[in-house]
């Protein structure tokens, strides 16, 4: 986000002010990481009361029945006990009243308590918001950039550098509302073009700063323009868009890496796609070579239940052709894992060895996404524990495995793996040697932990055994558990623990049980428009395919930090199943630097029909991106209409939706051409299992 | 998971101890006494001598107002122009302003209306504000009557407070005013439309009818 984000001209700063502010901002960055700790503990408090007791959307409940306690419930009232807002049907002592005398069922009291805590009552509104950077992230990002050289110096930067610059109103820098811009009726029309003005110079600063910023992380805020553009239909900001850049029409071939990457965004507007569809493809294939980032990717999914898969694949593959051919490549690794994975789920078998070549501490991040070769669990982990109160360290000494399982062919190169849970970051992430053809490994290792004590009675220790294949997937030979609050960490004496397979019978409540940060979406059908009637060529005429899926990412919060300092550099991928193909894949920008990342990015699935909506499930995925090695996963979510069940080739499972995940898909479909806007719980794994 | 109970108990550090965070923001312009203003709420303490603030600064302050309490963050800005910039910057996020004016500064007054437009333009929706005349101790020197600044408020839709960072009037009272406003805000957001509280919401954009495509496939 900072990298990619509209910066101050701070150049006017003598070096002592300089610091000073930048002690100011360390401070501020001191509070707002205790803060985010706060946040990240409530936040974890209220995942765990929502999942206590409710009733979940793929569960058999009696109607009859409170969907907190599960009491029975009397049959008179029926019509006065469900809850507003989550629409359970609740018995009078899983009621809270508030204020104005309605009332809530005691779980969404809860959030709403928790929204209040957390400041989110307030912070949330941000992402209806033209401009959603925190102004911390912006001051900060500006300060540590040198002042601009002369030479690069455009009439955007003059503007802004210009001393008779009117001060109170056409300040650049903070982006104008959104809704000052879309109405413009309580503003006056001077101000209101002054603000377009402000827009303009804005976006021609922004066109010379991004020469100096690496292109893949080019133009987001011309995306979140052309969001505007979506949301709201002003021409306003659509012309202030447009004018910085000279040679913006669709037909110049010849444009630079800024400028076709803006006709991309420019010509993905529904409008313009609607009014001419085969202009914009045509326009995307000349882009797609030389700017690898997009803003908006639209696909055709035309996804037809009476065709076979092959047929529909074939299909698919003709519309645009090699749109991300760049990225192709290097997150094939992630697609391979997805799919394996999925097979791997949905035949419940064992040892698929699909990827190739893929090594090291990438296969733990096959694992953590739900992923590996499963075996039956046997044996037992020998280790002891010990806390340091001097080095404030926690100590694992892991001695021996006995009696492990054998993978294939008598094949076992076990190594101990641990985490300090809730922490699933690298930091947390300690390995042993790998022991070669043993399935009673003896290790005699210290894995430490720096950690204050009070801190670690919060965490749970866990240790998993895993099978190291040097050329195909690692495999599972079992985990255990140890809550450190409940457990003598200053004897140091020996234990034997038996080892369990994955924890939680219902994969529904262990992807779930840690809380990994939320996602924040909307979801909007966009029916096919008259222009159906209208549309003058070709075979498009009788299409009867339906409308749009437009899946705006917005942000996440509170992610997985994987990265030193606290941070991940996340992007966001999806699928729309049941398909996996490279039409149905779509990703975000990545978002450096920040555990709250804004990406405010639509997917856009073309040509999906209303009904088949019901029989889809639409994941998204967020992953650390690593440059030297493969991406980690972070999280993700499953929309679907609660447990559909999807045919992927010949491979048939069920997606376990849940909660809001349901509930969310389901309004989009129910209420088309509205957006339908949500705070997804991240989930810890997208294993699922029938 | 019951256990999660008990992990994430009462563990936290003393200054963790509050139930909201509240991010306010002082603005007006250069010498109305912002930071004197700041300094006594937060520190007690009182400097005849001027020192100009060099862009933002913050103090963090605790309160304890309808049974709960409330961790401030207080955010000073610079009132110069040359830092602007950096200032703006900060309205968003911002839950509260202070926009000060000096009793015995016209410029100052007439520059209200400007502030009260930049907090318009740049601050998030739901931002409470409050009008601080400072200064009030100087009777002698005052360029704005009471009445003014109360007319003024009443224009703009803020509440009206005469203070003075010098003689302490009326210093806390404008803070525990503004963290009350804000909470009611709150009530009223949470507390009436069940909507915002699931997150998901569903705004309709268009007001044309939409047709379910009838045979579609």
């Amino acid at each position: 986000m900072v990298q990619a984000m509209e910066t101050i001209n701070m150049s006017f700063l003598t070096d002592s002010e300089r610091e000073l502010i930048l002690g100011v901002l360390n401070r501020d960055e001191e509070l707002r990481r205790l803060e985010e700790q706060r946040v990240k503990r409530l936040k974890a408090e209220l995942l765990d009361i929502r999942r206590k007791g409710a009733k979940r959307s793929n569960g058999n409940y009696s109607e009859h029945s409170c969907g907190r306690c599960q009491e029975p419930l009397g049959r008179l009232a029926a019509n006065t006990n469900q809850c507003p807002v989550c629409k359970h049907k609740v018995c009078r002592n899983c009621r809270t009243v508030r204020a104005n005398g309605f009332w809530l069922c005691s779980v969404c009291a809860k959030e709403a308590d928790i929204k209040k805590s957390t400041g989110d009552w307030f912070y949330d509104q941000r992402v209806n918001r033209f401009s959603t950077a925190p102004g911390h992230d912006l001051v900060r990002a500006s300060i540590r950039k040198r002042p601009p050289t002369k030479k690069r110096e455009t009439t955007g930067e003059v503007l802004l550098n210009s001393p008779d610059l009117n001060s109170s109103q056409t300040l650049p820098v903070p982006r104008p509302r959104l809704k000052d811009l879309a109405l413009g009726n309580k503003s006056p029309s001077s101000k209101h073009l002054q603000q377009s003005n402000t827009d303009l110079a804005e976006n021609a600063s922004l066109c010379s700063s991004r020469a100096d910023s690496d292109s893949l992380s080019s133009t987001p805020s011309t995306q979140r323009n052309e969001g505007v553009n979506r949301l709201s239909g002003t021409d306003s900001t659509v012309l202030s868009m447009s004018s910085p850049i000279k040679t913006h029409s669709p037909s110049g071939s010849s444009a630079s890496t800024e400028t076709s990457s803006l006709v991309h965004q420019i010509n993905t507007c529904p409008e313009s796609l609607n009014d001419d569809d085969g202009l914009f493809k045509k326009s995307v294939r000349r882009v797609h070579k030389i700017s690898d980032f997009k803003p908006v990717s639209v696909v055709d999914v035309r996804y037809d239940m009476t065709e076979n898969t092959a047929a529909s694949m074939g299909d698919r593959s003709k519309s645009v052709p090699g749109l991300n051919i760049d990225e192709e490549e290097e997150e094939e690794d992630i697609d391979n894992l997805v799919s394996i994975h999925r097979r791997t789920v949905g035949e419940g078998t064992t040892n698929l060895r699909g990827s190739s070549g893929t090594l090291g501490s990438m296969m733990s991040v096959y694992s953590e996404a739900g992923d590996y070769d499963i075996v039956d669990v046997s044996g037992d982990i020998v280790f002891s524990l010990h806390y340091d109160e001097r080095m404030q360290s926690l100590s694992v000494l892991v001695k021996e495995c006995r009696g492990l399982a054998y993978v294939a062919k008598k094949k076992c190169n076990p190594y101990v793996k641990s985490y300090l849970l809730p922490d699933k970051s690298r930091q947390s992430k300690k390995k042993t040697a790998i022991k070669r053809n043993t399935i009673n490994p003896s290790y005699n290792e210290r894995l430490k932990y720096s950690i204050s004590r009070s801190q670690l009675m919060s965490r749970t220790l866990q240790l998993s055994v895993w099978h190291h294949d040097r050329f195909g997937r690692n495999a599972f030979l079992g985990e255990v558990e140890i809550p450190m609050d409940c457990h003598d960490i200053d004897s140091g004496q020996e234990e034997c623990v038996t080892l369990q397979g994955k924890v939680g019978n219902s994969l529904t409540l262990s992807a779930f049980s840690q809380y990994k940060g939320e996602l924040v979406i909307s979801l909007k059908y966009v029916t096919e428009t008259k222009a159906a009637g209208e549309k003058p060529r070709g075979k498009k005429a009788k299409v009867e395919d339906g409308g749009e899926l437009h899946v705006l990412i917005k942000e996440a919060k509170n992610l997985c930090a994987m990265k030193a300092g606290g941070t991940s550099d996340s992007f966001v991928k999806g699928y729309l199943l049941p398909s996996t193909g490279k039409s149905s894949k779509k990703k975000t920008q990545v978002v450096k630097k920040t555990v709250n990342p804004h990406y405010d990015h639509t997917f856009i699935y073309k040509d999906v029909c209303l009904e088949y909506l019901k029989g889809m499930c639409l994941e998204l995925t967020v992953w650390d991106r690593e440059a030297m090695s493969s991406n980690d996963f972070l999280g993700g979510v499953r929309l679907s209409s609660g447990a559909v069940r999807l045919k992927e080739g010949k491979q048939e499972w069920v997606a376990d939706s849940t909660g809001e995940e349901v509930s969310l898909w389901q309004k989009m479909m129910q209420f088309p051409d509205s957006w339908a806007e949500g705070s997804l719980p991240l989930r810890s794994s997208m294993g699922t299992r029938e | 998971m019951a256990k999660a109970d008990q992990r994430f108990g009462q563990r936290d550090g003393s200054d963790q101890n509050f139930d909201y965070m509240f991010k306010l923001l002082i603005i007006g312009n250069s010498s109305v006494g912002k930071t004197s203003f700041l300094f006594r709420y937060a520190d007690d303490s009182f400097s005849n001598s001027f020192v100009s603030t060099v862009g933002i600064d913050f103090k963090v302050k605790t309160v304890y107002r309808n049974d709960k309490r409330v961790k401030l963050q207080i955010w000073d800005t610079a009132g110069q122009e040359r830092y602007r910039t950096i200032t703006t910057a900060y309205y968003r996020g911002a839950m509260g302003f202070i926009l000060m004016y000096d009793i015995t500064n016209e410029e100052s007054f007439n520059a209200v209306q400007d502030w009260a437009t930049q907090i318009k333009t740049y601050s998030w929706d739901n931002a409470q504000v409050i009008l601080v005349g400072n200064k009030c101790d100087m009777a002698d020197e005052r360029v704005i009557p009471v009445e003014k600044g109360k007319h003024l408020a009443d224009q703009l839709g803020f509440e009206y407070y005469e203070v003075s960072a010098k003689e302490n009037i009326n210093v806390r009272q404008v803070f525990e005013r503004l963290v009350d406003i804000i909470c009611v805000k709150m009530s009223e957001r949470m507390d009436t439309d069940p909507s915002i509280i699931s997150g998901a919401k569903t705004t309709r954009l268009t007001d044309k009818p939409t047709q379910l495509p009838q045979n579609c496939c």
